[in-house]
């Protein structure tokens, strides 16, 4: 058997080629013809970092505060020009407000967490008609940068940090998955052979003298396919430094906050500041479905739990981007599955599920120290959307303002899919459904 | 049916598929019978096929590669040294495949690998994106299915019982079915319109979901023949078939674990139920009666027009018509033919065109055959599976000679890479150090392929390799044997592998070097545990000098590690 896919990696001589031209090889995507409206694209950030709060936190405490009897104290309400601003809760992130877009106008479709938390992230109903087959809008990120790759460019496209169970490649190859990550201070542990570098080398030896089929091609293109991933493991493992993206110290720890979601943030910094091919980094921190004891102190997880956790992580993460000159080229977003009811607490001294809520942008070319949008007394309603369409920020309009910062065409219609109906980067979005937030650049 | 089809069936018919036992006939002595080997209906024309085109097909794959392939692809493990050694010492090599066959459909692996089939199919899972089952109301559906494959239920029963499943979830396995397809963000038509959507591609390979939203005109032309011509009203007359069940949650007190929030659902009928065309809202775009048309809508069976009988329970009704429809047994054997050959006769799956019955698959004649044998032969999955395993097509070496043709002639053996279950399997297998899962609710399991469902042992390191390895989540990470960087690593890296290959924990390694000090002989074995072959003579000198270049203890750790992450371990 032989294919003429192998014969080309000898001409184009390593695994590491090979690889970077794998797509231009693959049948599937060379094939795939695509239509766009061609929408004009800010081309603003090189990368993305995706935080996911997820169980909701309450909005009306944080981004859009509303200062009521039910407000405590520990909250410590204070001015920032015309922004009032939880300055107990979250002190270090209030300290590059000048740095953040706050849009208010921002609504969920379902109020179910599950279903809310796959939507932000596939930007369309997981019950509709692509929801079964829809990729997470980082997989499309990752094969959207796949052409402008080179050789240094050694690191997954997408990289999830702390966020298992999220939705993966959808129809896409498995290449374009969240590579998952559960951050650890001595690194990823599968980076290095647990048997020591010498060893692995001679096992890694025996293993291609043996296995003929990798060079020969006799067990088919899937089995090819497997071996250019082993050539890519190989290279992640040699290529210098690459575990010290994915470590930390105890100072680090210490000053992202000592939490597992900081050393997410630690990672996420040194893996948009390595600029070695990753476009895309989700971080998920949990524990903000406070439908009891929102501001209990005594509450394993309440509003000050989280709200420190991401506050210590956020505050270093922007600080740390601006002084390294990678934040104008990172685009920050926080966002949720939903958002909390609003005004006095329920009965439990909790907030409820709430389809409003706000979404917070920093860096990638985006202004900052800005509002979008502005909602009634206690943030029950909208009052000013805030931007041109004139209607709520849904998550697909995030998701086209993600796309339009990476340069990526968010009308854009892929033919490829296995229903045979086209697959919409953004549903509705090539017929003007829905938009980039144009407001947060300028 | 179009004529072309009707032709092609006719001459089928003619040219005389061999006649089963009949499910009643067949009753009680279900793995003593032996059918007799049918390798002409399978092979007739994929062999014409090929003569056409021009194309040799690779010759019959050697006795050990068969062994491994029909071992893993019937009951999801590879086979032991053990019975490598008995296989190929059989006394009567003419017949030992096909004996081989049927004692891998009688024993208990095939029930665990064909249980994880139909559990991925319903999408048995404890929480899904709609809702949640709970371990509880899983754990009752992953028992019924797996007594009703052990027992070899006939597959129309069983498809019958789950689409008018009714009980409380945590006591009736099939009542899950519908508690399943609950859309908790939407009205109850959300919900009907689920459960049609989900059984019309489930068990009769038909996209339907695309005209829940809209009618095909307009929209299918170049998706779906047969669905361009219907409409929306079509695909709510399938639902409402659905329009009778009542679900009703309440909270259970788990006595395990008493301060838990669980729901169970009581899954029942209404006898008054109706689907109304009167919603706005939800998961689809607005529901409202053409003009001049009722409000209501009454079932009928899209692919006849069949309506329930006076008196007949809708749910029931439904099952009926969908079992005893040409295109149940036709998408049945499509997945299954899948799941031994790597690629259905239609692909994907779940988009059948009616229209194109004579055209979209790779071989009508053949797909045709085999619908008629598993209707005849009483909805015998077993039966199917034997058919297919006793085929020439099927036992064709994955290695040809020259350039390899498409993959669709079926031509040589189409390789994949083991499904996640079966690969971390193989390497408990292999290694003598099975991987351990303790589940919530089940006990210690140490197989992958028996946990109940994608989530159970969620954290444990096991299941971040399933994870990796593509076994998706029933839910919205569809399953896929692709491989990634991540898999490669883990495969290298993880201690989940490199500690197996250590001669420690009472492992293969271990107990070989107890046993012998011989190269040769740990190679020989290595390769037995591995990949249940011996090694060639190139191999088994690669081997030795490997051996001999160390200290053996170390070196023969190394090994059984190269095998493991060679591409033939990896694939089959």
């Amino acid at each position: 058997m032989s294919f003429s896919r192998r014969h080309f990696f000898r001409i184009a001589g390593t695994g590491l080629i090979g690889s970077y031209f794998a797509d231009v090889l693959d049948p599937r995507l060379l094939l795939a013809s695509t239509t766009t409206a061609n929408a004009a694209l800010r081309n603003s950030a090189k990368s993305c970092i995706f935080i996911f709060l997820s169980g909701a936190p309450s909005q009306t405490d944080t981004w859009d505060l509303k200062e009521g009897a039910w407000t405590p104290s520990a909250l410590a309400p204070t001015s920032y020009g015309d922004l009032r601003w939880p300055q107990g809760l979250l002190p270090k992130t209030g300290a590059h407000l000048d740095k953040l877009t706050i849009v208010r106008s921002s609504l969920a479709w379902a109020a179910v967490h599950s279903l809310g938390q796959a939507w932000a992230q596939i930007a369309r109903n997981p019950g509709g008609a692509t929801g079964a087959i829809a990729p997470h809008i980082g997989a499309v990120v990752a094969l959207e940068s796949q052409a402008s790759r080179t050789v240094s460019d050694v690191l997954p496209g997408f990289i999830a940090l702390n966020s298992g169970g999220i939705p993966t490649c959808g129809y896409l190859p498995a290449k374009y998955a969240p590579f998952g990550v559960e951050p650890a201070s001595e690194g990823l542990a599968t980076l290095a052979h647990p048997e020591g570098a010498a060893r692995f080398a001679q096992r890694w030896d025996l293993l291609h003298a043996l296995d003929t089929a990798r060079a020969n091609g006799s067990l088919g293109k899937a089995s090819l396919d497997m071996n250019d991933f082993y050539d890519q493991a190989r290279t992640l493992m040699d290529a210098p430094g690459i575990n010290t993206l994915f470590s930390f110290d105890d100072a680090e720890h210490e000053r992202y906050g000592a939490t597992t979601f900081g050393d997410s943030m630690i990672v996420a910094r040194n893996l948009v500041s390595a600029r070695k091919g990753t476009r895309f980094v989700q971080a998920t921190l949990g524990g903000w479905d406070h439908h009891s004891d929102i501001y209990d102190p005594a509450a394993a997880q309440s509003l000050f739990t989280q709200g420190a956790e991401l506050d210590n992580a956020l505050g270093a993460l922007l600080t740390d981007l601006e002084a390294g000159g990678i934040l104008d080229e990172t685009l920050i977003v926080l966002v949720s599955e939903f958002g909390r009811t609003v005004g006095p607490l329920n009965g439990q001294g909790g907030r409820d599920h709430y389809l409003r809520n706000s979404v917070v942008f920093a860096g990638g070319g985006t202004k900052g120290g800005r509002v979008l949008g502005q909602t009634d007394a206690q943030g029950a309603n909208v009052t000013d959307y805030g931007w041109s369409a004139k209607r709520d920020v849904r998550p697909e309009d995030v998701t086209c303002t993600i796309y339009s910062a990476l340069g990526i065409d968010y009308t854009k219609v892929r033919t490829d899919d296995p229903l045979g109906r086209g697959f919409e980067y953004v549903p509705e979005a090539k017929d003007g459904g829905y938009q980039p937030v144009e407001e947060l650049w300028g | 049916m179009n004529r072309s089809l009707a032709l092609l069936l006719a001459a089928v018919m003619t040219s005389g598929t061999i006649p089963l036992p009949s499910a009643a006939q067949n009753a009680g002595k279900r793995h003593a019978v032996r059918f007799p080997a049918v390798s002409s209906t399978i092979d007739g024309e994929i062999d014409a096929k090929l003569q056409q085109a021009g194309i040799a097909p690779a010759p019959l794959a050697g006795d050990e590669e068969f062994h491994r392939r029909v071992t893993l692809d019937l009951t999801g493990r590879i086979p032991s040294p053990a019975e490598v050694d008995a296989f190929l010492g059989d006394p009567a090599p003419a017949t030992r495949r096909a004996r081989k066959i049927d004692e891998l459909l009688a024993s208990d692996a095939f029930t665990d690998r064909w249980t994880l089939w139909f559990g991925d199919l319903v999408q048995n899972v404890q929480a899904s994106t709609n809702i949640r089952e709970y371990s509880l109301g899983r754990n009752a559906y992953y028992s019924w299915i797996k007594a009703s494959i052990r027992a070899a239920k006939p597959y129309d029963q069983m498809v019958r019982e789950v689409l008018a499943g009714e009980g409380n979830s945590f006591e009736s396995g099939v009542a899950n079915y519908v508690v399943r397809q609950i859309q908790r963000n939407g009205p109850p038509q959300d919900t009907y319109d689920n459960l049609a959507a989900h059984s019309a591609e489930k068990f009769l390979g038909i996209p339907m979901l695309c005209i829940s939203c809209h009618n095909g005109g307009a929209h299918l032309e170049a998706v779906n023949t047969y669905l361009r011509n219907k409409q929306r009203q079509n695909f709510w007359e399938m639902a409402a078939f659905f329009s009778r069940v009542t679900t009703r949650g309440s909270r259970y007190t788990d006595p395990a674990n008493p301060n838990a929030n669980i729901i169970r659902y009581d899954v029942g009928s209404n006898p008054a139920g109706t689907y109304r065309l009167n919603t706005t809202d939800g998961n689809k775009t607005p529901r409202a009666p053409l003009s001049g048309q009722p409000a209501t809508v009454t079932p009928a069976f899209l692919l006849t027009g069949e309506q329930p009988r006076a008196g007949e329970p809708y749910r029931a009704a439904y099952g009926r018509m969908l079992t005893a429809d040409r295109q149940f047994a036709r998408n049945t054997v499509n997945q299954l033919w899948k799941e031994m050959f790597g690629r259905g006769f239609v692909e994907p799956v779940n988009a059948f065109d009616l229209e194109k019955l004579d055209t979209q698959p790779t071989h009508p004649a053949l797909l045709e055959a085999l619908a008629t044998q598993f209707m005849t032969g009483g909805y015998d999955l077993r039966a199917l599976l034997r058919t297919m395993a006793t085929s020439n097509a099927y036992q064709r070496a994955s290695v040809y000679p020259g350039t390899a043709p498409d993959a669709t002639y079926f031509a040589y053996r189409n390789r994949h890479r083991l499904p996640a279950e079966m690969l971390l399997d193989a390497v408990g297998t292999a290694t003598a150090v099975p991987v351990r899962f303790n589940t919530q609710t089940l006990g210690v399991i140490t197989s992958a392929i028996e946990l109940a469902d994608p989530l159970e042992a969620r954290r444990q390191s096991g299941s971040q390799f399933l994870d990796r390895c593509g076994r998706g989540d029933r839910d919205d990470v569809a399953r896929t044997n692709d491989g990634s960087i991540s898999q490669a690593l883990s495969l290298l890296n993880d201690p989940l592998i490199t500690n197996r290959v250590r001669r420690a924990n009472n492992s293969t390694v271990q107990k070989l070097l107890a046993s012998t000090q011989d190269p040769g002989t740990i190679a020989d074995q290595l390769y037995l545990a591995t990949l249940s072959r011996r090694p060639t003579a190139d191999e088994r000198r690669i081997a030795i000098d490997y051996l001999r270049s160390g200290t053996l203890g170390d070196k023969a750790e190394d090994l059984q590690f190269a095998l493991i992450n060679s591409l033939e371990f990896l694939f089959v």
